[in-house]
């Protein structure tokens, strides 16, 4: 299929007057037809952004249905030297997916099939464009889970999940999304097709596998993903606990970790949080609370009685003011409906949000939390804060309207103390998320220039000719050795040309 | 053959960068207890980091240890059994933490444990040529970039020379128990589906072990579980795991891996003398110098969708190395002048 027919259907010289997105464009719906690529103003809009608050600009959109297809879209990218951005949902919010440039877009939604699950081997095949509940729906009549399980669940695809290593406040107990992924079917930028891991526990080789998990779309377009499920638990218990200080909750966290509990999740959730979640979920949250912790356990009946009896008593040492334990399976799905709904009931505080993710060592969550609410009152905008204690993963949430004058300034300004702080604590960049374009430039606050140059080796390792999501993750001056003499200056033009305002 | 001991990493880096500049080739090695694994390498001299060896930073409260290469895992170990932790990996007696990273060698436990490769967060190695560079983070949840301790680990010291590494921890286990019943793949595949929550099922040709950690009224719980799928079961408390060691004492060791529901094909071709983790898909198997067995072994594994390295005596690692110019050009981005363990990798990189 690839190279043979490919260069047949590639048009190589271009005849004058006709630009390289009409011929690419041309390229690319005789092979995946021409409702499958997208090239009018309003889809190229539509697809200049993802859910970050960051907006680029696309050439062409490509909805390629199976792996040949995939093939063919960087067969065209490559014979006319577009950039390809590779995208699933569109849900991440560091504008991983967001293009820049003169880009094609590849989206993943419509390789959507669940191709195998084999549960003697507890795993299960994988398009990218299957989405993380939907898969987890077809899952728990088997008695398994994927188990990272990102806010965005409904709507992130196991691509996007593979793409940012996603998280999920599950992930204190199971680990993140690379715990979970065995293989993954990758195009290289050259269209070559390779399999990296292995169904088997072991692989030979480099861990390519862990270097595309995480990877944010920059060294290939995985086309296929091999998922460890994971048993459901045998046993659950889920409490929540009302706290009249956010500092005393996140000392119960510190000590809950430092007893040698792992819980299955830790989520704590300040007052402002549990103001505009109450009305809209009907939690049970307790309103009257400065914080509350969602504690849940799981595992054998025995330990997890245990541990929710030990989690009790910290969180009373911790002046914790109630404690309540889930009855029963609808009270328990009512808990989490208020931590899973926040981020979309923040809406009736400000029209515009910024949500941030940072990690911060567990031990030192109270002190940064105080420092986060100064820089932000000192700023003078309002954060809500829900988010994964457990994993001293911090989502401070800067609510705002952006059509007052100044506002969106001060937010960024805040933003970038908050990054500061956050990884002065000894914390990393970002937990989740992921870097893509937001973080880009704030990646040399957290690594030297050398490890950011074997970074830049590393993705040049895949991607020699620098076309997958180009810009995205290493800021401009992380270069890899003699790669940098040949493309310094095509880069500085091509950061000369972000278009106005891309940074909002 | 020579050995290069330096003693900072200073020392460290301007040894390696001496070595690159003279196309001196070393082979680092730490506890030496890993060093069958892998193809026979072309080296002048031997380089270890075992000067290297304090514990960095241990917040017991954050679950992370930050350890230099050269640490002992029995002295770790003893540290961590202190504050009620572990890092799970169960190495052999001598092994370094940073010879462990790098030989990727996981516990026996990895079906409750996880492999090695999800604990390393952070990792500080020393190139080929001498650079210092740091990958990851010191937080359970980090994603800033590629990740570099994933491309280290199990990289047999081809790419650089782990200087330190941080370790994600587990709480120590409150309870242990083994099981042993008599049986093979059949009992063991009975015990993982009437017993929720084990942290290794391992079948050899006529025995099984069970092995439970954690809690003492769930560890009896799961004990009762067991004795009601399997006949003649015989408790060993606080006994190390495992105690069947079929493969002990035979010339060449393999560590075959392929989908765990396909061990019983594997097996057919391992002999008699072998171990496989139900569950996981890791077979240890213990054959005789020479001969066909193991290429017999290597075929049947490669047909299954696995492989077949040799952990013990000679053979090397066979297998096929995937995205081949990948690996290349990570090689010659990290280890240009082409000096650390050349031809020990997969693919004889």
């Amino acid at each position: 299929m690839k190279s043979d027919q490919g260069s047949q259907r590639i048009w190589r010289r271009r005849p004058p007057s006709v630009s390289v997105e009409q011929l690419a464009r041309r390229d690319l719906e005789r092979v995946l037809g021409p409702d499958a690529v997208v090239a009018d103003p309003l889809g190229r809009a539509l697809y200049g952004r993802d859910a970050s608050m960051l907006e680029g600009a696309c050439a062409l959109v490509a909805f390629p249905r199976n792996r040949d297809q995939v093939e063919a879209c960087l067969e065209v990218a490559a014979a006319y030297d577009l950039p390809v951005v590779p995208r699933g949902s569109g849900t991440g919010l560091a504008g991983g997916a967001t293009p820049i440039g003169d880009a094609l877009v590849v989206v993943t939604t419509k390789m959507d099939r669940v191709i195998e699950i084999r549960v003697a081997d507890r795993l299960a095949w994988v398009e990218p464009g299957v989405l993380n509940l939907d898969l987890n729906q077809r899952l728990a009549p088997l008695g398994l889970t994927f188990a990272p399980d990102p806010s965005s669940q409904q709507t992130s695809s196991i691509g996007g999940n593979v793409a940012t290593n996603a998280g999920g406040p599950h992930c204190l107990a199971y680990g993140i999304t690379s715990n979970h992924v065995l293989a993954v079917e990758l195009v290289l930028p050259s269209g070559e097709v390779v399999v990296l891991g292995s169904e088997a526990p072991e692989a030979p080789g480099l861990d390519l596998r862990g270097l595309v998990v995480g990877s944010e779309g920059t060294l290939g377009v995985v086309t296929a993903v091999c998922v460890r499920l994971t048993p459901l638990p045998p046993a659950v218990r889920t409490l929540l606990a009302g706290f009249g200080s956010v500092a005393d909750a996140a000392a119960t966290v510190t000590a809950v970790i430092g007893d040698g509990i792992t819980p299955a999740a830790m989520e704590l959730m300040d007052s402002r949080a549990i103001a505009v979640i109450e009305p809209f979920a009907q939690a049970g949250y307790p309103t009257d609370a400065a914080a509350v912790l969602l504690v849940e356990v799981d595992g054998l009946p025995g330990g997890v009685a245990a541990e929710a009896a030990r989690i009790e008593e910290l969180a009373r040492a911790n002046h914790a003011d109630s404690v309540q334990s889930a009855r029963d399976e609808a009270q328990r799905a009512r808990l989490w409906k208020g931590r899973k709904s926040a981020l979309g009931a923040v809406a009736v505080i400000a029209p515009h949000y910024y949500l941030h993710d940072t990690v911060v060592p567990r031990s030192r969550l109270a002190e940064v939390l105080a420092l986060v609410d100064e820089i932000v009152a000192r700023h003078d905008l309002v954060a809500v804060n829900m988010f994964h204690a457990g994993d001293g993963n911090l989502h401070p949430l800067l609510v705002f309207d952006r059509g007052i004058p100044g506002t969106l300034e001060r937010v960024l300004a805040a933003s970038d103390e908050i990054v500061r702080v956050c990884l002065d604590a000894g914390g990393s960049l970002s937990g989740e998320h992921g870097i893509g374009l937001e973080k880009r430039d704030l990646m040399p606050l957290a690594f030297a220039a050398e490890d950011l140059a074997a970074q830049d080796c590393t993705r040049a390792a895949f991607d020699p000719e620098r076309r997958m999501n180009p810009q995205k993750v290493l800021p401009a001056g992380a270069r890899c050795g003699d790669f940098a003499l040949a493309r310094v200056g095509e880069l500085q033009q091509a950061v000369a040309r972000l278009p106005e305002g891309s940074w909002i | 053959m020579d050995l290069i001991a330096p003693a900072s990493r200073a020392e460290l880096a301007a040894a390696l960068r001496a070595a690159s500049a003279a196309g001196r080739r070393l082979l680092p090695v730490g506890g030496r207890t890993h060093l069958a694994k892998g193809n026979p390498a072309r080296v002048d001299a031997a380089l270890t980091v075992t000067a290297l060896d304090r514990l960095v930073e241990h917040t017991p409260a954050e679950m992370i240890a930050v350890v230099e290469a050269g640490m002992r895992c029995a002295a770790l170990d003893g540290l961590l059994a202190e504050h009620g932790q572990e890092w799970p990996v169960d190495a052999p007696e001598g092994a370094t933490v940073g010879g462990v990273v790098a030989a990727a060698a996981s516990s026996p436990r990895r079906l409750r444990v996880g492999p090695v490769r999800d604990s390393v967060l952070e990792v500080e190695l020393v190139t080929g040529d001498g650079r210092e560079v740091r990958g990851g983070a010191r937080t359970v949840k980090n994603v800033s970039g590629y990740d570099l301790p994933r491309l280290v680990t199990g990289s047999l010291g081809t790419l650089g020379v782990i200087a330190q590494v941080a370790l994600k921890l587990r709480p120590r286990p409150r309870a242990r128990r083994s099981l042993l019943a008599p049986g093979g793949l059949e009992a063991a595949a009975a015990l993982l589906a009437a017993v929720p929550g084990p942290t290794a099922v391992l079948a050899t040709r006529d025995r099984v072990e069970l092995r439970l950690e954690g809690w003492p009224e769930d560890v009896a719980g799961q004990t009762e579980l067991a004795r009601g799928a399997v006949g003649g079961v015989e408790i060993l408390d606080d006994a190390p795991f495992p105690s069947l060691v079929p493969w002990d004492g035979w010339p060449v060791v393999v560590e075959a891996a392929v989908p765990p529901s396909r061990l019983p094909h594997l097996v057919e071709a391992a002999g008699d003398a072998w171990a496989a983790l139900v569950g996981v898909g890791v077979c240890w198997a213990g054959l005789p110098a020479g001969g066909t067995a193991l290429a017999e072994l290597r075929q049947r594994a490669d047909e299954l969708g696995g492989v077949a390295p040799v952990v013990r005596g000679d053979g090397g690692l066979g297998g096929t190395l995937p995205a081949p110019a990948v690996h290349r050009r990570l090689k010659q981005a990290f280890d240009p002048a082409g000096i650390l363990a050349p031809g020990r990798f997969w693919g004889e990189l």
